[in-house]
Protein backbone atom coordinates (compact mmCIF):
# COMPACT_ATOMS: atom_id res chain seq x y z
CA UNK A 1 0.00 0.00 0.00
CA UNK A 2 2.98 2.22 -0.34
CA UNK A 3 1.45 3.82 -3.40
CA UNK A 4 -1.36 5.16 -1.24
CA UNK A 5 -4.33 4.85 -3.57
CA UNK A 6 -3.74 1.20 -4.49
CA UNK A 7 -4.32 1.84 -8.21
CA UNK A 8 -0.84 0.70 -9.18
CA UNK A 9 -1.25 -3.02 -9.74
CA UNK A 10 1.65 -3.33 -12.15
CA UNK A 11 3.97 -4.60 -9.42
CA UNK A 12 3.82 -6.06 -5.92
CA UNK A 13 3.62 -3.63 -3.03
CA UNK A 14 6.77 -4.12 -0.95
CA UNK A 15 5.19 -2.99 2.31
CA UNK A 16 2.06 -5.04 1.77
CA UNK A 17 4.24 -8.01 0.82
CA UNK A 18 6.16 -7.85 4.10
CA UNK A 19 3.02 -7.31 6.16
CA UNK A 20 1.09 -10.12 4.44
CA UNK A 21 3.96 -12.58 4.74
CA UNK A 22 4.30 -11.78 8.40
CA UNK A 23 0.55 -12.09 8.96
CA UNK A 24 0.26 -15.39 7.06
CA UNK A 25 3.41 -16.96 8.45
CA UNK A 26 2.65 -20.40 9.84
CA UNK A 27 4.55 -21.83 12.80
CA UNK A 28 6.71 -24.97 12.77
CA UNK A 29 7.76 -25.11 9.13
CA UNK A 30 10.53 -27.55 10.10
CA UNK A 31 8.16 -30.08 11.68
CA UNK A 32 5.81 -29.85 8.70
CA UNK A 33 8.67 -30.52 6.27
CA UNK A 34 10.02 -33.44 8.33
CA UNK A 35 6.59 -35.10 8.50
CA UNK A 36 5.97 -34.61 4.80
CA UNK A 37 9.39 -35.94 3.80
CA UNK A 38 8.66 -39.11 5.78
CA UNK A 39 5.33 -39.50 3.97
CA UNK A 40 7.02 -38.99 0.61
CA UNK A 41 9.56 -41.74 1.41
CA UNK A 42 6.72 -44.05 2.46
CA UNK A 43 4.95 -43.50 -0.83
CA UNK A 44 8.07 -44.31 -2.79
CA UNK A 45 7.06 -47.97 -2.82
CA UNK A 46 4.59 -47.91 -5.66
CA UNK A 47 1.69 -50.33 -5.95
CA UNK A 48 1.58 -52.81 -8.86
CA UNK A 49 -1.12 -50.87 -10.69
CA UNK A 50 0.98 -47.69 -10.50
CA UNK A 51 3.93 -49.62 -11.93
CA UNK A 52 1.72 -50.92 -14.76
CA UNK A 53 0.37 -47.42 -15.35
CA UNK A 54 3.95 -46.17 -15.56
CA UNK A 55 4.68 -48.68 -18.34
CA UNK A 56 1.41 -48.06 -20.20
CA UNK A 57 2.70 -45.71 -22.93
CA UNK A 58 5.87 -47.72 -23.43
CA UNK A 59 3.65 -50.78 -23.87
CA UNK A 60 1.44 -49.00 -26.38
CA UNK A 61 4.52 -47.84 -28.32
CA UNK A 62 6.09 -51.32 -28.38
CA UNK A 63 2.81 -52.92 -29.52
CA UNK A 64 2.43 -50.31 -32.27
CA UNK A 65 5.97 -51.01 -33.50
CA UNK A 66 5.35 -54.78 -33.58
CA UNK A 67 2.07 -54.29 -35.49
CA UNK A 68 3.75 -51.88 -37.92
CA UNK A 69 6.60 -54.34 -38.53
CA UNK A 70 4.11 -57.17 -39.15
CA UNK A 71 2.14 -55.05 -41.63
CA UNK A 72 5.34 -54.05 -43.45
CA UNK A 73 6.47 -57.68 -43.57
CA UNK A 74 3.18 -58.86 -45.07
CA UNK A 75 3.13 -56.06 -47.63
CA UNK A 76 6.72 -56.95 -48.64
CA UNK A 77 5.55 -60.47 -49.54
CA UNK A 78 2.91 -58.70 -51.59
CA UNK A 79 -0.42 -59.85 -53.05
CA UNK A 80 1.15 -59.97 -56.57
CA UNK A 81 3.69 -62.55 -55.50
CA UNK A 82 0.98 -64.73 -54.04
CA UNK A 83 -1.19 -64.50 -57.21
CA UNK A 84 1.64 -65.32 -59.59
CA UNK A 85 2.52 -68.37 -57.52
CA UNK A 86 -1.11 -69.50 -57.71
CA UNK A 87 -1.28 -68.90 -61.47
CA UNK A 88 1.92 -70.83 -62.01
CA UNK A 89 0.66 -73.72 -59.99
CA UNK A 90 -2.58 -73.92 -62.04
CA UNK A 91 -0.62 -73.86 -65.29
CA UNK A 92 1.72 -76.52 -64.05
CA UNK A 93 -1.24 -78.67 -63.00
CA UNK A 94 -2.86 -78.32 -66.45
CA UNK A 95 0.37 -79.16 -68.26
CA UNK A 96 1.34 -81.92 -65.86
CA UNK A 97 -0.13 -85.10 -67.36
CA UNK A 98 0.42 -86.98 -64.14
CA UNK A 99 -2.10 -84.79 -62.36
CA UNK A 100 -5.56 -86.40 -62.20
CA UNK A 101 -7.20 -83.01 -61.91
CA UNK A 102 -5.87 -82.00 -65.34
CA UNK A 103 -7.15 -85.22 -66.95
CA UNK A 104 -10.61 -84.65 -65.62
CA UNK A 105 -10.62 -81.03 -66.80
CA UNK A 106 -9.41 -81.83 -70.31
CA UNK A 107 -11.84 -84.75 -70.67
CA UNK A 108 -14.79 -82.63 -69.64
CA UNK A 109 -13.77 -79.89 -72.08
CA UNK A 110 -13.54 -82.43 -74.97
CA UNK A 111 -17.04 -83.84 -74.26
CA UNK A 112 -18.57 -80.39 -74.30
CA UNK A 113 -17.16 -79.78 -77.73
CA UNK B 1 21.24 -29.94 -3.03
CA UNK B 2 21.41 -26.20 -2.45
CA UNK B 3 22.93 -25.43 -5.85
CA UNK B 4 20.40 -27.46 -7.80
CA UNK B 5 17.47 -25.65 -9.38
CA UNK B 6 13.83 -26.70 -9.09
CA UNK B 7 13.59 -28.19 -12.58
CA UNK B 8 16.58 -30.46 -12.00
CA UNK B 9 15.19 -31.56 -8.64
CA UNK B 10 11.81 -32.23 -10.26
CA UNK B 11 13.54 -34.28 -12.98
CA UNK B 12 15.30 -36.35 -10.30
CA UNK B 13 12.04 -36.69 -8.37
CA UNK B 14 10.31 -37.98 -11.50
CA UNK B 15 12.89 -40.78 -11.50
CA UNK B 16 11.48 -41.81 -8.10
CA UNK B 17 14.06 -39.94 -5.99
CA UNK B 18 12.25 -39.04 -2.74
CA UNK B 19 15.21 -37.01 -1.46
CA UNK B 20 15.00 -34.68 -4.45
CA UNK B 21 11.29 -34.22 -3.88
CA UNK B 22 11.97 -33.70 -0.17
CA UNK B 23 14.24 -30.81 -1.08
CA UNK B 24 11.43 -29.28 -3.14
CA UNK B 25 9.14 -29.70 -0.15
CA UNK B 26 11.63 -27.89 2.10
CA UNK B 27 11.98 -25.02 -0.38
CA UNK B 28 8.30 -24.46 -1.05
CA UNK B 29 6.52 -25.56 2.12
CA UNK B 30 6.34 -22.08 3.72
CA UNK B 31 4.79 -20.60 0.58
CA UNK B 32 2.41 -23.53 0.10
CA UNK B 33 1.21 -23.22 3.69
CA UNK B 34 0.64 -19.46 3.34
CA UNK B 35 -1.29 -19.90 0.11
CA UNK B 36 -3.39 -22.73 1.59
CA UNK B 37 -4.06 -20.54 4.62
CA UNK B 38 -5.22 -17.74 2.32
CA UNK B 39 -7.89 -20.10 0.99
CA UNK B 40 -8.90 -21.84 4.22
CA UNK B 41 -8.26 -19.29 6.99
CA UNK B 42 -7.42 -22.09 9.39
CA UNK B 43 -3.91 -23.32 10.18
CA UNK B 44 -4.75 -27.02 10.63
CA UNK B 45 -6.81 -27.12 7.45
CA UNK B 46 -4.07 -25.21 5.63
CA UNK B 47 -1.49 -27.80 6.70
CA UNK B 48 -3.78 -30.64 5.60
CA UNK B 49 -4.30 -29.00 2.22
CA UNK B 50 -0.61 -28.19 1.72
CA UNK B 51 0.30 -31.76 2.61
CA UNK B 52 -2.34 -33.13 0.24
CA UNK B 53 -1.06 -30.81 -2.48
CA UNK B 54 2.55 -31.95 -2.06
CA UNK B 55 1.58 -35.63 -2.07
CA UNK B 56 -0.53 -35.11 -5.20
CA UNK B 57 2.43 -33.36 -6.83
CA UNK B 58 4.69 -36.30 -5.84
CA UNK B 59 2.27 -38.71 -7.49
CA UNK B 60 2.00 -36.53 -10.61
CA UNK B 61 5.67 -35.55 -10.85
CA UNK B 62 6.10 -37.80 -13.89
CA UNK B 63 3.69 -35.55 -15.79
CA UNK B 64 5.49 -32.30 -14.86
CA UNK B 65 6.84 -30.51 -17.94
CA UNK B 66 10.38 -29.33 -17.06
CA UNK B 67 10.05 -26.53 -19.65
CA UNK B 68 7.52 -24.89 -17.33
CA UNK B 69 8.42 -23.25 -14.02
CA UNK B 70 7.99 -25.66 -11.12
CA UNK B 71 6.69 -23.22 -8.50
CA UNK B 72 3.45 -22.16 -10.29
CA UNK B 73 2.78 -25.81 -11.22
CA UNK B 74 3.07 -26.79 -7.57
CA UNK B 75 1.05 -23.81 -6.30
CA UNK B 76 -1.77 -24.62 -8.71
CA UNK B 77 -1.95 -28.10 -7.20
CA UNK B 78 -1.89 -26.66 -3.67
CA UNK B 79 -4.63 -24.13 -4.47
CA UNK B 80 -6.78 -26.92 -5.94
CA UNK B 81 -6.15 -29.10 -2.88
CA UNK B 82 -7.13 -26.24 -0.59
CA UNK B 83 -10.29 -25.53 -2.58
CA UNK B 84 -11.19 -29.22 -2.55
CA UNK B 85 -10.74 -29.35 1.21
CA UNK B 86 -12.81 -26.24 1.59
CA UNK B 87 -15.61 -27.77 -0.44
CA UNK B 88 -15.45 -30.93 1.66
CA UNK B 89 -15.55 -28.93 4.86
CA UNK B 90 -17.83 -26.21 3.60
CA UNK B 91 -20.01 -26.05 6.68
CA UNK B 92 -17.10 -26.16 9.05
CA UNK B 93 -15.12 -23.63 7.03
CA UNK B 94 -17.95 -21.17 6.53
CA UNK B 95 -18.64 -20.65 10.19
CA UNK B 96 -15.21 -19.44 11.27
CA UNK B 97 -14.99 -17.18 8.23
CA UNK B 98 -18.27 -15.51 9.09
CA UNK B 99 -17.18 -15.32 12.67
CA UNK B 100 -13.82 -13.78 11.78
CA UNK B 101 -15.38 -11.39 9.30
CA UNK B 102 -17.83 -10.22 11.95
CA UNK B 103 -14.99 -9.91 14.43
CA UNK B 104 -13.07 -7.77 11.97
CA UNK B 105 -15.99 -5.38 11.86
CA UNK B 106 -17.01 -5.39 15.50
CA UNK B 107 -13.98 -6.39 17.56
CA UNK B 108 -13.73 -4.04 20.57
CA UNK B 109 -10.02 -4.79 20.83
CA UNK B 110 -9.58 -3.57 17.27
CA UNK B 111 -11.46 -0.42 18.05
CA UNK B 112 -9.22 0.09 21.06
CA UNK B 113 -6.15 -0.42 18.85
CA UNK B 114 -5.05 -3.45 20.86
CA UNK B 115 -4.58 -5.86 17.94
CA UNK B 116 -1.23 -5.99 16.22
CA UNK B 117 -0.76 -5.49 12.52
CA UNK B 118 -0.75 -9.24 11.76
CA UNK B 119 -4.05 -9.83 13.57
CA UNK B 120 -5.68 -6.89 11.85
CA UNK B 121 -4.40 -7.94 8.47
CA UNK B 122 -5.66 -11.53 8.89
CA UNK B 123 -9.05 -10.26 9.97
CA UNK B 124 -9.15 -7.81 7.08
CA UNK B 125 -8.20 -10.58 4.65
CA UNK B 126 -11.03 -12.71 6.01
CA UNK B 127 -13.52 -10.08 4.86
CA UNK B 128 -12.43 -10.49 1.21
CA UNK B 129 -13.98 -13.01 -1.21
CA UNK B 130 -11.70 -16.03 -1.64
CA UNK B 131 -10.60 -15.15 -5.17
CA UNK B 132 -9.66 -11.58 -4.23
CA UNK B 133 -7.83 -12.84 -1.16
CA UNK B 134 -5.85 -15.34 -3.23
CA UNK B 135 -5.06 -12.76 -5.92
CA UNK B 136 -3.70 -10.28 -3.37
CA UNK B 137 -1.69 -12.93 -1.50
CA UNK B 138 -0.24 -14.51 -4.66
CA UNK B 139 0.57 -11.13 -6.20
CA UNK B 140 1.67 -9.01 -3.24
CA UNK B 141 2.92 -11.61 -0.75
CA UNK B 142 4.34 -14.25 -3.09
CA UNK B 143 5.32 -12.07 -6.03
CA UNK B 144 3.74 -14.07 -8.85
CA UNK B 145 3.10 -12.25 -12.15
CA UNK B 146 -0.56 -11.65 -12.91
CA UNK B 147 -0.41 -13.94 -15.96
CA UNK B 148 0.76 -16.88 -13.81
CA UNK B 149 -1.90 -16.18 -11.19
CA UNK B 150 -4.50 -16.18 -13.96
CA UNK B 151 -3.24 -19.61 -15.05
CA UNK B 152 -3.26 -20.94 -11.50
CA UNK B 153 -6.77 -19.74 -10.71
CA UNK B 154 -8.21 -20.40 -14.16
CA UNK B 155 -9.40 -16.83 -14.68
CA UNK B 156 -8.50 -14.08 -17.20
CA UNK B 157 -5.50 -11.86 -16.44
CA UNK B 158 -7.75 -8.80 -16.40
CA UNK B 159 -9.80 -10.38 -13.63
CA UNK B 160 -6.65 -10.92 -11.58
CA UNK B 161 -5.72 -7.26 -12.02
CA UNK B 162 -9.21 -6.21 -10.97
CA UNK B 163 -9.14 -8.57 -7.96
CA UNK B 164 -5.78 -7.22 -6.81
CA UNK B 165 -7.02 -3.67 -7.16
CA UNK B 166 -10.27 -4.27 -5.30
CA UNK B 167 -8.59 -6.51 -2.73
CA UNK B 168 -6.01 -3.89 -1.90
CA UNK B 169 -8.68 -1.21 -1.68
CA UNK B 170 -10.78 -3.37 0.66
CA UNK B 171 -7.75 -4.12 2.83
CA UNK B 172 -6.90 -0.43 3.05
CA UNK B 173 -10.46 0.41 4.00
CA UNK B 174 -10.65 -2.39 6.58
CA UNK B 175 -7.32 -1.55 8.11
CA UNK B 176 -7.79 2.19 8.32
CA UNK B 177 -5.53 3.19 11.17
CA UNK B 178 -2.95 0.57 10.27
CA UNK B 179 -2.36 2.29 6.97
CA UNK B 180 -1.48 5.43 8.87
CA UNK B 181 1.07 3.39 10.84
CA UNK B 182 2.53 2.11 7.61
CA UNK B 183 2.66 5.59 6.18
CA UNK B 184 4.44 6.79 9.29
CA UNK B 185 6.96 3.98 8.94
CA UNK B 186 7.78 5.02 5.36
Amino acid sequence: MSNGDGHNVTGPDAQLCAALRSALEMPHDGAFVTRLRALVRQRRERTWDEVLAGWFWQGVLATSMVVAAAVLGLSALGPGATTSTDEESVAVQLIDAQSPGADVLIASMTRVR
Amino acid sequence: MTGVDDSELAARASRADPEAFGELVARHAPMARRVAYAVLEDQEDADDAAQEGFLSAWQAIGRYDPKRAFRPWLMQIVVNAARDLRRRRRVRAAEPLEHVAAAARDDPAREAGELDLGDQLRKALATLPERQRLAVVLFDAEGYPQAEIAGMLGIPEGTVKSDVFHGRRALRKALGSVKEEWDEQR
